[in-house]
């Protein structure tokens, strides 16, 4: 009993320090700076961040989105103008659209359908089975002491 | 006679040796003739030494400068240093594969001495298989398609020298060849795997015969990846260690397949289940491993790694979809052989954790296939250029791998068959409260970004699972065998050190887990222009710029800030470079590295007075805890280790039934 009041307890722990982690709160300038950087493709890089390059083309670019949240634009605003004058090409992630969601669709339904598979692979119901009888019990300890031998 | 008439000859040697011994094992497996056995094994160990001799020629050729073979000529120049010639082998398209085909022709080699004196028949026919796809890669390596021998009439003076980031770093000479290794390694599973679908054979064998094979590509190719993530970490200049680039991807992706194999192949092992499954993941894992091939060698994807474009492309792929045909062809044939005899057991058992394990595992693989793909896809059907990077990755993939972390604590500590109310609550109380321990301390410690938190949970939750094992473990061989202390620990790793080398594998991906959560989560950045005597503070850092200077040697020409580093309790010298390469127009950044355990202090010459070297532009990163990342490298492969080494032989023992699971059926 006492440890199950352990395991609801550290349970609740984690979800209340999850619940802190993931309160909302105002980002700053700097941090916008870098969400918004981070979904921008380095143009002149092999696929790296806006954010991550130290290119000269990239630190222009983070400028100009450093210019931008300070003028007062949204996220969506500043990522929209540069899908404007690049194309979807610019952004890292795929936008959710037409043939794009494909890519986040794939996945979830690729998982749905293993757990769905998994599921009925898996014997339901009762968790033990009764106790063995002594013939099962000596059979078992063999199979043990072969499963040990052949697992060394 | 040069080294390059040497090499050549004995690859085309090579080749004739490996179609007699593919005819010779066909014929030694199908009427068990001894004689055509024994001259396919001589054929194998000759083959194995010509393609070495062939190896060899063409790193003497490369340390000797012989411009006269156009791949040196192209890959190599009078300046560069011997480890980067030596390691020029593996620089390019044709030395890649000539490597890649010797590893092979050793694989092949192996199991014709080794394997088909253990198991005759099936080990006859596994090298009927190998001998098949050596003969394919001779036969790359002796026409146009990858030949690395071909010769220039007129040879240069000079040659053209390595790519400037492959001769920036030592660990150049290593992640290569241990990637191929884990690569390379991988056809042997599949050997056996497809040997025993031809002969019908319905048991496990073929996956007993190729257990160390199966698990030493898998830690080789581990090692490999970090070794690459190290490499990129040191020599690309960004400060990151992974970008999701096809090449990364390519290498990944068998790495998955691969770990789902080791966990479910357990299940066969015990529980004769998941024949059919196993038989795919050791095929996924092979055909992976050429696909990776394809994609970074063919120029299809656009990556720092595809250095060439050859007509090696066409060639992998009709090879791939071979491999894939034949596969699945046999799989469908003999599955009625490979039926399971009943379900996987209750949902709280050990063998249903690897059944979820090999579910996420698969659609994590699926993830990096779709995005690696997807771009290419799209672009040959409607023209549309789009980017999947990171941000997209990083959304799918870390969910995934958190509920693999999750899966990690929860597996070990679950009977085979199916867990009682009391076994779960004795179990997980001491887990459970770890995990909360680890929130709170990721929390106290300032990261507060939601994934970061929960892997610090789940590190915790996992790490004292192991330790659970690990003291169960010891208290059982006190109880059994009066051992105490470091004897009955250390007789642990000794009797079974495929379990307990396995949970050392477990704190190495905790120690990933947690280098790469917090390193995501707490980089801090900072960059500005000084003058010689100016300084930058960040995160309780001080960097002071001494001096720029520009350094001349041989093969290239560098500009170099000398940076003093202090604060934080440190005092380092960082020395930031951009180098010039005479055969590159632009310059590669070489970061100035103070790295620690508690955070890496890495900084990059963005740019500097090309007039007077009189002020400099630096880019600074703090990176916490990234060391952590090599670390579990070296713990995982350390764990492997143990797991591979052979028991001692000893007598059954005696060993009282517990909780006893219920009966098979």
């Amino acid at each position: 009993m006492s440890s199950r009041i352990a395991i609801l307890a550290a349970f609740l722990a984690v979800a209340v320090a999850i619940a802190i982690a993931a309160r909302p709160h105002d980002p700053t300038a700097g941090e916008r700076v870098d969400r918004i950087t981070a979904e921008l493709r380095c143009p002149v890089c092999q696929g790296l961040s806006v954010k991550d390059s130290g290119s000269e083309t990239a630190r222009q670019m983070r400028d100009l989105v450093a210019q931008r949240v300070a003028e007062g634009r949204s996220d969506s605003e500043i990522l929209a103008e540069f899908r404007t004058s690049y194309g979807d090409w610019i952004l890292l992630s795929p936008p959710l659209s037409s043939w794009s969601l494909l890519i986040w669709l794939v996945p979830v339904a690729a998982l749905a359908a293993g757990l769905w598979i998994a599921r009925s692979r898996i014997r339901g119901g009762a968790v033990l089975a009764p106790p063995p009888s002594p013939s099962e019990l000596a059979s078992l300890r063999e199979r043990v002491a072969a499963e040990e031998a052949a697992e060394g | 006679m040069s080294a390059g008439d040497l090499g050549a000859g004995a690859l085309r040697a090579a080749l004739f040796l490996a179609l007699w011994g593919t005819g010779a094992a066909v014929y030694a497996a199908w009427r068990r003739d001894a004689r055509a056995l024994s001259s396919a094994r001589v054929s194998a160990a000759v083959a194995f030494a010509l393609v070495v001799v062939a190896a060899l020629s063409m790193m003497f050729a490369l340390a000797t400068h012989d411009f006269s073979i156009l791949y040196v000529a192209e890959n190599n120049a009078r300046e560069t240093p011997l480890l980067y010639s030596l390691a020029g082998l593996w620089a390019a398209l044709e030395g890649s594969i000539l490597l890649w085909t010797a590893i092979l022709a050793g694989a092949t080699a192996f199991v014709a001495i080794r394997g088909t004196a253990v198991l005759p028949r099936l080990g006859t026919t596994a090298l009927a298989v190998l001998f098949a796809m050596l003969s394919f890669f001779l036969l790359l390596v002796t026409t146009p398609a990858a030949d690395p021998f071909v010769r220039l009439a007129l040879a240069p003076d000079n040659g053209n020298g390595p790519n400037p980031l492959l001769q920036n770093h030592p660990l150049m000479a290593l992640h290569p060849p241990l990637l191929y290794l884990g690569y390379v390694l991988a056809a042997v599973p599949f050997a056996y795997a497809i040997a025993s679908l031809i002969l019908g054979e319905g048991g496990d064998r073929w996956l007993v015969a190729t257990r160390h094979f199966a698990l030493v590509s898998w830690a080789l190719l581990g090692v490999g990846i970090v070794a690459g993530a190290w490499w990129s970490y040191a020599v690309l200049g960004w400060g990151g260690y992974w970008a999701w680039d096809p090449v990364e991807n390519a290498a990944i992706m068998p790495w998955l397949t691969a770990t789902a194999y080791l966990h479910s192949v357990m299940v066969e092992e015990k529980r004769r289940l998941l024949r059919t499954w196993n038989i795919s993941l050791v095929v996924a894992t092979f055909a992976l491993t050429i696909l990776g091939t394809f994609l970074t060698r063919s120029g299809v994807v656009n990556s720092v790694h595809s250095f060439t474009q050859s007509a090696i492309g066409p060639l992998l792929l009709g090879y791939l979809t071979a491999i894939l045909v034949l596969s699945v062809g046999l799989l469908l044939w003999r599955s009625p052989q490979l039926r399971d005899a009943g379900p996987v057991g209750a949902p709280l058992s050990r063998e249903a954790i690897f059944l979820f394990q090999n579910v996420v595992f698969m659609a994590a693989t699926l993830t990096v296939l779709l995005g690696t793909l997807y771009p290419l896809v799209a672009e040959a059907i409607s023209g549309a250029q789009l980017s999947i990077g990171g941000p997209y990755f990083d959304r799918v993939e870390i969910p995934l791998a958190l509920a693999l972390l999750f899966l990690m604590g929860i597996g070990p500590q679950l009977p085979w068959h199916g867990a009682s109310r009391a076994t779960l609550e004795r179990q997980f109380t001491a887990p459970a409260v770890a995990a909360a321990v680890g929130a709170v301390a990721a929390l106290l410690t300032g990261t507060t970004a939601v994934a970061a938190v929960l892997t610090y949970a789940l590190a915790a939750f996992v790490v004292a699972t192991v330790v659970q094992e690990f003291a169960r473990g010891a208290r059982a061989r006190r109880a059994l065998h009066g051992e105490t202390g470091m004897t009955a620990f250390a007789n642990l790793f000794r009797r079974n050190g495929r379990r307990y080398g396995g949970y050392v594998v477990h704190l190495g991906i905790v120690l990933v887990a947690l280098a790469v959560a917090t390193s995501q989560a707490r980089t801090v950045d900072a960059e500005r222009t000084l003058a010689p005597g100016e300084t930058l503070a960040v995160a309780g850092y001080e960097v002071r710029l001494e001096g720029v200077r520009s350094v001349v040697e041989p093969q290239r020409d560098s500009v170099v800030a000398d940076l003093v580093i202090s604060g934080n309790g440190a005092s380092d010298r960082l020395h930031p470079a951009l180098v010039a390469y005479p055969n590159s127009p632009a310059a590669v950044g070489a970061p100035g590295i103070g790295a620690g355990l508690r955070d890496d202090l890495y900084t990059i010459l963005a740019a500097y007075d090309q007039r007077s070297l009189s002020w400099a532009t630096i880019r600074i990163r703090v990176i916490p805890l990234v060391s952590w990342l090599w670390l579990g490298g070296l713990v995982i492969g350390l764990g492997a280790v143990i797991a591979a080494l052979p028991a001692p032989r000893r007598r059954p023992a005696r060993m009282p039934v517990i909780e006893a699971p219920a009966p098979a059926d």
